[in-house]
C-alpha cells in the first residue's frame, strides 16, 4: 500500500466504513509510516473536535450565500489560474508556447534540426568574419591600449598582494637575504619602468609588450618565491 | 734571554691575540656541518634540488650511485633528502619552513652522465658539468652566477635575475633550450654544425650571433632576433633585458 491509497483508506477509517481487510491494512501501513499517521491524528482531532462542540455554533443565516462569497474571494486572489476560461488577460506567446504539447512528426523534426543547424553556421562564419579574422589584421589601437593597461592593473593587483605577504616575512629574514631581495627587486622594477617608458612612445611595440610581460612575470615570481622564506 | 717588562708584555698581548684568533676559527669550522651520502643510482636517476641559499655543483662521474656532500652554515638547517624511486629530492625550502634564517646550505652532487639534473635556489651560483640527459634545469629566483659545462640534454633551462649564465654544450636535434636573465651577459657555447631555431629578444640591442648569423634572419631594430641556423631542428630561446648575449663556436 502506498501512502496515497492509504490517505483515502484513512477517510473511510474515520466515517466508519472501512472493511476489515482494509483496515488491517491500513493499520499495518500506519505503523510504519509516520506521515500516514499523522495525517490519520490530524483527521481524528478535527473529527473529535467537531463532535465536542457540536451545537455550540450557529449555523449562518444564508449557507449558500456564504459559500458563494468564499468563492468570490479565492476567485480574485487566484486570478485566472482558479477560473482561465473567464479571465481576459491571455498569456504571452511565450507561456503559450511552452505550455502546449509539442507533437512534431518526424519529416518537421528533421526540418527543424536543419534549419538550426544552418542558422548555427551562419552564425559562426559571419562572427568569425567579423570578429575573428578582424583581429589580427586590422587592430583597434584604442582597445590595445585599454587591454595592456587592464593587464598591466590586473597584474598588479597579485603583485601587491605578494608583495604585502613578502612585506610581512621579511623581518624574519637575514640582512643578507634583504638586500638581496631588495637589490633583484630593483633590476625588475627598472625593466618594468623601460618597458613602460617604451611602450609610451610606442603604444604598438610588441617587443616591449613582450618584455612587459616577461618581466611582471619574474616580479610576480620573485615575490612568490621570497614570500615562503 | 731576559725578558724585560715592556718586551713581556708586548709578548703576552701578541700571543693572547693569536690564541684568540685561532680559538674563533676553531669555532668558525666547528659551527659549520658537513653531511655526505650516498644513494644508489640506475638508468633513470633524478636529482631535484630546492635550496634557499648557498652554491650548488652537479657534476657527473663514472659510479651508478648518488653521492651528495652539503655544508650546511647554521645548526638550525635541516637538509633531510628522500629517493624515491631513482628520484633523489633534497626540499632544503620545505624542510625548513619556519625555521627562520637557516643561512647557507652548499651542495655538491656527483651524479651518473645520464641524470636528470633540475636544480634551483633562492640564491647562490650554480655550476652544473657533464651531464648527457633529457633535462638540464638550473634555476635562480634572485641572482647568481650559472654554469652549464659539457651539457648534452633534450631540455635545458638556466634562468636567473642577476647573474652570468653561461653554457657549453650541444643542442639535441627536437630539444628545447631556453635562458634567460634581467642582468648578466648569456654565453652560448656551441659546435658550429649546430642547427636549430633561435628567437633571442635584447632590449638593449646587445645580440652577437657571431659565426651563427645568416641574411635568413629577421630582426626587430636589433632587439629580437629570429632565424633558423641550419635545418633548425632544435629550439632556443634567450632573452636578457639589460646583458649581452653572445653565441659562440666551439
Amino acid at each position: 500500500m502506498n501512502c496515497e491509497q492509504c490517505q483515502e483508506l484513512i477517510h473511510d477509517l474515520i466515517d466508519g466504513s472501512i472493511s476489515q481487510r482494509d483496515e488491517f491494512t491500513l493499520n499495518t501501513h500506519l505503523k510504519d509510516c509516520l506521515d500516514c499517521e499523522s495525517v490519520r491524528q490530524d483527521l481524528t482531532s478535527i473529527l473529535t473536535f467537531c463532535q465536542a462542540h457540536r451545537g455550540e455554533y450557529e449555523a449562518p443565516p444564508n449557507e449558500q450565500a456564504l459559500w458563494l462569497r468564499i468563492r468570490n474571494v479565492i476567485e480574485a486572489e487566484n486570478g485566472h489560474r482558479v477560473v482561465p476560461q473567464t479571465d481576459s488577460r491571455r498569456p504571452s506567446f511565450f507561456g503559450r508556447l511552452m505550455g502546449q504539447t509539442w507533437e512534431l512528426s518526424l519529416p518537421q523534426l528533421a526540418s527543424l534540426t536543419a534549419a538550426i543547424v544552418l542558422l548555427v553556421s551562419l552564425t559562426t562564419v559571419v562572427g568569425l568574419r567579423r570578429w575573428g579574422g578582424a583581429e589580427g589584421s586590422h587592430p583597434v589601437p584604442q582597445v590595445e591600449a585599454s587591454n595592456v593597461n587592464d593587464r598591466i592593473w590586473q597584474r598588479r593587483q597579485v603583485i601587491n598582494y605578494w608583495n604585502q605577504r613578502v612585506e610581512l616575512n621579511k623581518a624574519r629574514w637575514s640582512p643578507e637575504m634583504r638586500e638581496t631581495f631588495d637589490r633583484n627587486m630593483r633590476v625588475i622594477d627598472e625593466a618594468v619602468a623601460n618597458s613602460l617608458n617604451e611602450l609610451n612612445r610606442n603604444p604598438h611595440d610588441e617587443i616591449s609588450e613582450q618584455m612587459l610581460n616577461e618581466s611582471l612575470n619574474d616580479k610576480l615570481a620573485l615575490l612568490k618565491e621570497f614570500s615562503d622564506l | 734571554m731576559i725578558w724585560r717588562g715592556p718586551a713581556r708584555a708586548s709578548f703576552l698581548t701578541v700571543s693572547t691575540f693569536l690564541t684568540l684568533i685561532s680559538l674563533s676559527t676553531a669555532i668558525v669550522v666547528n659551527a659549520q656541518q658537513q653531511m655526505s651520502k650516498r644513494y644508489p643510482g640506475g638508468k633513470n636517476v633524478r636529482v631535484e634540488l630546492r635550496n634557499i641559499s648557498g652554491t650548488i655543483v652537479v657534476e657527473s662521474w663514472n659510479k651508478n650511485e648518488i653521492r651528495l656532500v652539503a655544508t650546511i652554515e647554521s645548526k638550525n638547517a635541516l637538509v633531510v633528502p628522500k629517493q624515491v624511486n631513482e628520484c633523489l629530492i633534497v626540499d632544503v625550502m620545505g624542510d625548513n619552513r619556519g625555521r627562520g634564517d637557516v643561512g647557507d646550505i652548499n651542495f655538491k652532487l656527483q651524479v651518473p652522465m645520464n641524470s636528470s639534473v633540475d636544480v634551483e635556489t633562492r640564491r647562490g651560483n650554480i655550476n652544473v658539468s657533464n651531464i648527457r640527459s633529457g633535462l638540464v634545469r638550473a634555476y635562480v629566483s634572485s641572482e647568481g652566477d650559472i654554469e652549464l659545462t659539457n651539457i648534452s640534454a633534450t631540455h635545458v633551462v638556466a634562468q636567473n635575475v642577476i647573474g652570468n649564465i653561461f653554457f657549453d654544450g650541444e643542442f639535441s636535434s627536437g630539444g628545447t633550450y631556453e635562458f634567460k636573465s634581467n642582468k648578466g651577459d648569456i654565453t652560448i657555447r656551441i659546435p658550429g654544425n649546430s642547427a636549430f631555431r633561435l628567437v633571442a629578444s635584447s632590449p638593449t640591442r646587445q645580440i652577437k650571433l657571431n659565426d651563427f648569423w645568416n641574411n635568413g634572419f629577421k630582426t626587430q631594430d636589433g632587439r629580437k632576433v629570429v632565424g633558423d641556423v641550419g635545418d633548425g631542428r632544435s629550439s632556443v630561446s634567450v632573452m636578457n633585458f639589460s646583458g649581452q648575449i653572445t653565441f659562440m663556436r666551439k
